[in-house]
């Protein structure tokens, strides 16, 4: 009953070669389809048609992100909820998008498109359902089993995070406040994990980055190499969040747009209490071994 | 939102494992296992993995055997029991209605009932939340006083029954579990079926055995190196390891077995996939059912299917 978890992110890329070869080589994503000025990857262990969708455009940027939720009738349930907070709500026909059935769209207080989702195209992981080995043979590059979260800006964190809770269910996890007691930091998740999507305050409908699920701190050691290998520029990391508790590493595709992988957190039950962090402690929040915030990851998005 | 229904199971709450020497598995449990002590209580002692925020996810009560009195299941709507009651009764199985407090300390509002299987159910609201030892406000990523293997929580529960077939169906169509895998027999009947609330392989599994068995609690550990670490831990003080470190083929887990003083099988588990409500379950024939357990050695050791409690 709603929201599940994140589907899918798409974004703007300004070379869809270079993206390709990135996505397939590096991160070890499969294409599951390719269109003209389009390309959809997916994970190696998600069965669902794509996590990550990315169309030719001048610009860097993101057009919108996704979320699945568990049943048909979830849709109209919340195009009424969404209308009723304000927002107009676009329904998206099946066979209108790639990849997926009727979807409804609209704009989240943060300035974002959102879409949810229910129909997906269901192409398989690379594991059969028969006598299945535990992994899947022929990956290459970091090759993540999953997309994990995303993160975005908001000029208005608690506005943004107001409406993911009240309207769409999300529970607050945990916050960073400011010396005033304002909210600029705030993690939501639907699937019982630290995040599903964050706000940091920021430009309204800017992409901090989305993340790939590892399954443990030697998979992101194994990740960083791969990066190194590859040329990639490594933003920050392998370390640790003291929000989250989760393990990371940050770096950019050829593009600029940030990327993630994470290991690790914890398992949060729906009457989890929120942790608080404050302003004086935000360097130990966001990097657990530094103590302190890298300009650039304070200040690049896209 | 919807109407059809509510969020019914979360997940596994807890076990009430018997131990004939309560002492002493206390000493093991808190120990070795590294879990916390939350209340003693007479012939019970209840018992927390270190970040769970709930009183308790073990009771250990005395007795003259070992073997599983109870589980339980947890409920975060409590109008969910009684909807999940009425589903129940409908199978003709009578459920039993508990007030918080009245099955022991910190217990919620709970409906217990004898599941075809054999094991005491009990669907449960409402324990005692007492944290996990970690401030709120700007907290650790873990506390630095933790002993033994210090799993962070439970995970899930194995339990033995003759008719698998009749338990799955009851767990989907009456618990509204979904089935993440089965190990199906040449003549097509499931010798073992995993089923889940939490989008993880399994919060619970059935193996073919005699009705009431239980063969092991499994807590979760956050990687394959912690495996390792648990290892030495059962080593270092004389615990009799079963099976592992090694992954298995159903779940894609990886485990380490190993019993308690009295008996009582334990894993400790990590890894896994995550599992959406559209997606069909994984199939294992009965001639891969070896690699379905083991996937290293491609066979189960017969201490593994035969020693249960």
């Amino acid at each position: 009953m709603g929201i599940l978890r994140l589907s899918h992110v798409d974004i703007t890329v300004p070379d869809l070669e270079l993206a390709a070869a990135y996505y397939t080589e590096v991160v070890g994503l499969d294409i599951s389809e390719r269109t003209e000025d389009r390309i959809f990857f997916k994970c190696w262990d998600e069965r669902d048609h794509h996590c990550l969708a990315v169309r030719l455009d001048a610009r860097v940027g993101i057009d919108r992100f996704a979320f699945k939720v568990e049943h048909a009738d979830d849709l109209a349930a919340f195009e009424t909820r969404v209308e009723r907070a304000g927002a107009p709500v676009q329904r998206v026909a099946a066979g209108d998008e790639i990849g997926q059935g009727q979807s409804i769209r609209f704009a989240t207080p943060s300035g974002h498109e959102m879409e949810l989702v229910h129909d997906v195209v269901k192409v398989g992981g690379r594991l059969p359902l028969l006598n299945p080995p535990p992994i899947a043979h022929g990956l290459i590059g970091i090759a993540p089993p999953r997309i994990d979260h995303i993160l975005v800006h908001a000029e208005e964190v608690p506005e943004a995070a107001r409406f993911f809770q009240d309207v769409l269910d999300f529970r607050l996890t945990e916050q960073l406040l400011d010396g005033g007691g304002h909210q600029t930091i705030a993690f939501l998740e639907r699937s019982a994990k630290p995040h599903d999507i964050a706000f940091v305050q920021g430009p309204n409908g800017a992409l901090h980055h989305f993340s790939f699920w590892l399954d443990d701190w030697d998979h992101v050691r194994r990740a960083a190499d791969i990066l190194a290998y590859n040329g990639i520029t490594i933003d920050v990391g392998p370390t640790r969040h003291g929000l989250t508790r989760g393990s990371t590493i940050y770096f950019f595709d050829p593009m600029g747009t940030r990327n993630e992988v994470f290991s690790g957190g914890y398992r949060p039950d729906p009457d989890f209490p929120t942790i608080t962090w404050t302003d004086d402690r935000a360097g130990r929040a966001v990097f657990y071994y530094e103590g302190v915030l890298n300009q650039r990851f304070a200040t690049v998005h896209t | 939102m919807s109407a059809r229904q509510g969020s019914g199971i979360l997940r596994l709450s807890h076990a009430d494992v018997r131990v004939p020497d309560l002492e002493l598995a206390l000493a093991y449990y808190s120990e070795v296992v590294g879990l916390i002590i939350t209340a003693h209580d007479g012939d019970r002692a209840y018992l927390k993995a270190w970040d769970e925020q709930q009183h308790h996810s073990l009771i250990l009560t005395r007795a003259e055997t070992y073997g599983l009195n109870s589980l339980a299941f947890k409920v975060p709507e409590v109008d969910e029991l009684d909807r999940l009651s009425a589903r129940i009764e409908a199978t003709g199985i009578p459920v039993t209605r508990y007030q918080p407090g009245a099955l022991g300390v910190a217990s919620g509002a709970t409906v217990r009932f004898l599941a075809p299987s054999g094991h005491t159910i009990d669907l449960e609201h409402g324990m005692l939340q007492v944290g996990n030892g970690l401030s709120l406000i700007n907290p650790p990523p873990a506390p630095d006083n933790l002993v033994g293997m210090h799993p962070p929580r439970l995970d899930h529960i194995f339990l033995l029954c003759e008719d698998v077939d009749g338990i799955t169906r009851f767990f989907q169509d009456t618990l509204e579990f979904r089935l993440t895998e089965q190990i199906v027999a040449d003549d097509g009947h499931q010798l073992t079926t995993f089923l889940e609330r939490t989008h993880t392989p399994h919060d619970i599994a059935f193996l073919t055995g005699p009705d009431g068995g239980f063969h092991h609690l499994a807590y979760w550990v956050d990687e394959w190196n912690d495996l390792r670490t648990a290892a030495d831990t059962c080593a270092y003080h004389g615990v009799t390891i079963d099976a592992g470190p090694t992954r298995h083929g159903a779940t894609r887990g990886c485990g380490l077995y190993f019993f308690d003083p009295a008996g009582n099988r334990n894993e400790v588990y990590t890894g896994g996939y995550q599992f959406d409500p559209d997606d069909e379950p994984t199939t294992w024939t009965e001639a891969e059912m070896g690699r379905a357990i083991f996937t290293y050695k491609g066979q189960v050791d017969q201490s593994f299917m035969t020693v249960h409690s």
